[in-house]
């Protein structure tokens, strides 16, 4: 029999996301969800007691009464079952995270509540890039690549134009592409590694440097410029090195003033929930908008389509632990992957970056 | 090379103040002041031009690298170098305009107007560098030059003429220069350095626009679009319509006559050109389906037609041992014939144009528009540069020419790594020579 609590927790599973502000560490968000969460979880109308029936003694009011002891059937609430004796039905719930923010960045920021959390280990596993926004200033350099460390060199930025900043960032998504092709685990002398080079999905499999898959510069006004950046398995400290690579290569310097992630997969700016709407109504609506249009999605995936996802999924394989669920949320990650090529990422190989001279 | 200087200008003091509703300002987020104090220092100047390098990269025992170092080592405890398989800076005294890369020999020019402006390197047992007299005796020219050394050339004027191009064959080498014409050094076994073609010695006044050196035969266009061809003709190369030797330059007929050619291009046994319009016309060798499209005879000895279906407008071809390739105005690659061509493992000779597709050079959702600009053959490579400046070659990785960091083939266009946009690039049977400039 579930509780109204249990019926309004599984509502509750799922994946969603939310925005992250920035100076915030990510556990202070996840921690705080959790507590709202906890909180209207825990406020719900708890069940009336149960009754059970129990023989208990009677006092007796006469003194004549017969020795011996009387019992009599009396139907008693259950006070082990009562929140003062047990506690509040949710102790903790399981809200996971997905890529992680430092406390420097905002942006998207995906958590998983209860079930959400297997499909966020599959996030995890599969090949999802993630879009940031790099603002940057030139004329500094400081010693953790940010506008508020310390400074460590200041030089001119008088010469830097966009056209030699587009040469630099060229480069960098050259040497990027490389890299794509490089940790890929296909033999490159195979006719598949030639079909999936085409494709565009030649890529590293789990763990791998961070790859820059796209990079343009959206805005330039020295010493401004913003950056918008595609990239697999990185982590915002090295975003913030790229842009103080890119101001070396400028023969300048080049600090990162702040990294907004704009993308995680499928989620995006649009569907996150800012500060004031961490609220379980607002996670729920999420949730439910997350499960529709994960059905829609699927549906919408045609059947011809499969087969060619089933190579691709033979040959990046990933750990095959045969559960239905786990295979189905895994094409659902292949899917998300395959349609994110088409739309975000085109088709190009990407890598690392090396420093020239 | 420009020093740093520091540069005292002052900076005016901007606030950062962060404000962050949500938590404690924590150390890291302390407001930064900009003190007007500190050095700030400059490393380029706005008129700072990009530097011109050069890159060579394969088999170096022949000297054809340009580098003793890796030939004769430096010291004893260092080992020669055979095969450099990356990208290696080769230091020049002038800024190199053009390089071409033989059987085993290279060389570079500048379009300077000093004494020296062509440097050769590598085997020079035909003289295909020139006499390159030794230390011990005047008479006596070295077989093998391990770094680039001037080659003298025989001008009337040498400070006032310039040296536009240069080719090289298997033993035979061509420099064309702006004002004194052609200069050809080398073997000479079957005619295919001609004579030295100087423009009155002609009927009519040629300037040369381009030469080109097959493996033992020569091309020369003139400016105003005709081919003439001289050297070995068993397979019909020189397209003169006979299968004997031509000693001296004779003007091409065929299908050509009547065409204003603006390229040609030639490294084996087949030769190609291709017209102002995007016409494609070949000759030679077709033993490996070069020609396919006209012929299925093994040579052809006049210059033919090619049509190829879906190329569109033909703006460069490169011509090889046994495969071929050409550019289109949109800066799609087209490749035919036999060898590893770029479409995997599993294409290994065509008669009918394959297009390589875009993607492989760099196009991707960021980048809509990247296009090749110059297509090169070596004997049994590629090599394509993209407007971008980037270099990607594939075919047969003979002895390390592709500069990929291995020894194995590629069958698919892979990027190489050179410090710097490349500008041009000159194939040889088993290195590569390319120009770059610096980014900045």
């Amino acid at each position: 029999m579930a509780t109204p609590a249990v019926r309004m927790f599984r509502r509750l599973e799922g994946l969603f996301c939310v925005y992250k502000p920035s100076g915030v560490h990510w556990k202070l968000v996840r921690d705080s969800i959790e507590t709202n969460l906890l909180k209207v979880l825990n406020a719900t109308p708890s069940q009336p007691l149960p009754q059970e029936v129990r023989f208990l003694a009677q006092p007796s009011t006469e003194t004549e009464a017969p020795k011996g002891l009387t019992l009599s059937a009396t139907s008693v609430p259950v006070l082990s079952k009562h929140p003062l004796v047990s506690g509040p039905e949710f102790q903790n719930i399981q809200v996971g995270v997905g890529h992680r923010l430092d406390a420097f960045s905002s942006g998207v920021l995906v958590l998983g509540v209860g079930n959400g959390n297997k499909t966020l280990n599959d996030l995890y596993r599969t090949r999802v890039t993630r879009d940031y926004t790099l603002e940057g200033e030139f004329g500094t350099a400081t010693d953790d690549f940010t506008h508020t460390g310390g400074v460590v060199e200041r030089s001119t930025y008088e010469h830097i134009t966009q056209d030699k900043l587009e040469r630099v960032l060229a480069m960098l998504e050259g040497a990027n592409q490389k890299a794509l092709l490089m940790y890929s685990n296909v033999d490159m002398r195979s006719q598949e590694a030639y079909e999936m080079a085409v494709q565009g999905l030649l890529g590293p499999e789990g763990k791998s440097a961070p790859i820059l898959t796209g990079l343009r510069c959206i805005h330039f006004q020295p010493p401004n410029f913003i950056l918008e950046v595609q990239c697999l398995n990185e982590t915002q400290k090295y975003l913030r090195k790229v842009v103080h690579e890119i101001g070396l290569e400028l023969r300048s310097t080049a600090v990162c003033k702040g990294i907004r992630r704009t993308r995680d997969g499928l989620f995006t700016l649009q569907d996150a929930l800012t500060r004031h709407h961490w609220t379980a109504a607002d996670i729920t609506q999420a949730i439910r908008q997350y499960h529709s249009s994960k059905k829609h999605r699927k549906r919408s995936q045609s059947p011809a389509k499969k087969p060619a996802l089933k190579t691709s999924e033979d040959v990046t394989a990933t750990q095959q632990n045969e559960a239905n669920e786990e295979a189905a949320t895994r094409w659902f990650f292949f899917v998300l992957f395959i349609w994110l090529d088409h739309t975000f990422l085109g088709d190009a190989p990407h890598i690392r970056p090396i420093l020239f001279i | 090379m420009a020093f740093p200087f520091v540069r005292l200008c002052p900076r005016h003091v901007s606030t950062g103040l962060q404000v962050c509703s949500y938590a404690t300002l924590s150390k890291a987020s302390r407001p930064q002041e900009k003190s007007s104090a500190g050095p700030v220092f400059q490393y380029v100047g706005q008129n700072k031009k990009p530097t011109p390098k050069v890159f060579v990269w394969g088999f170096s025992f022949t000297g054809a690298l340009g580098i003793p170092s890796f030939v004769v080592p430096d010291s004893g405890r260092k080992k020669p170098r055979k095969y450099q398989l990356t990208p290696y800076r080769l230091e020049t005294a002038e800024q190199i305009s053009s390089a071409a890369c033989g059987y085993g020999f290279s060389l570079i020019a500048s379009s300077t107007k000093d004494a020296s402006k062509l440097w050769g390197m590598g085997l020079n047992k035909d003289s295909q560098l020139g006499f390159q007299r030794t230390q011990h005796s005047r008479h006596q020219s070295y077989d093998y030059v391990l770094e680039p050394s001037p080659v003298a050339l025989p001008l009337v004027n040498p400070l006032q003429t310039r040296v536009l191009q240069v080719a090289c064959g298997r033993a035979h080498s061509l420099v064309l220069t702006d004002r004194e014409g052609v200069f050809s050094m080398g073997n000479n076994s079957y005619g295919q350095c001609g004579r030295r073609i100087v423009e009155d010695e002609l009927m009519h006044l040629l300037f040369f626009s381009q030469v080109a050196c097959g493996q033992d035969h020569s091309l020369f266009l003139t400016e105003t679009g005709k081919v003439l061809a001289c050297g070995w003709g068993a397979d019909g190369q020189t397209g003169l319509g006979h299968h004997n030797i031509s000693s001296s330059p004779v003007e091409v007929g065929g299908d050509l006559s009547g065409v204003e050619v603006q390229q040609i291009s030639t490294y084996g046994d087949c030769s190609l050109a291709v017209s102002r319009d995007g016409q494609l016309f070949g000759w030679g060798n077709s033993e490996y389906r070069q020609l396919a499209s006209v012929t299925e005879a093994t040579q052809i000895n006049s210059p033919r037609h090619l049509p190829l279906k879906g190329c569109g407008k033909v703006v460069q071809a490169a011509c090889g041992g046994t495969q071929v390739a050409v550019l289109n105005d949109k800066g799609e690659v087209f490749v035919w014939g036999y060898g590893i061509l770029g479409k995997g493992p599993n294409l290994s000779e065509s008669s009918t144009p394959e297009v390589i597709p875009s993607t492989l050079f760099g196009r991707s959702q960021f980048n809509p528009s990247v296009a090749v600009t110059r297509i090169r053959c070596g004997l049994s490579h590629f090599a394509a540069v993209t407007d971008r400046g980037e270099l990607f070659v594939w075919g047969k990785n003979v002895r390390g020419c592709l500069g990929i960091g291995k020894r194995d083939d590629q069958y698919f266009p892979w990027r190489v790594t050179v410090p710097g946009q490349v500008v041009d690039v000159a194939c040889g049977v088993d290195h590569m020579v390319a120009m770059a400039k610096s980014l900045l």
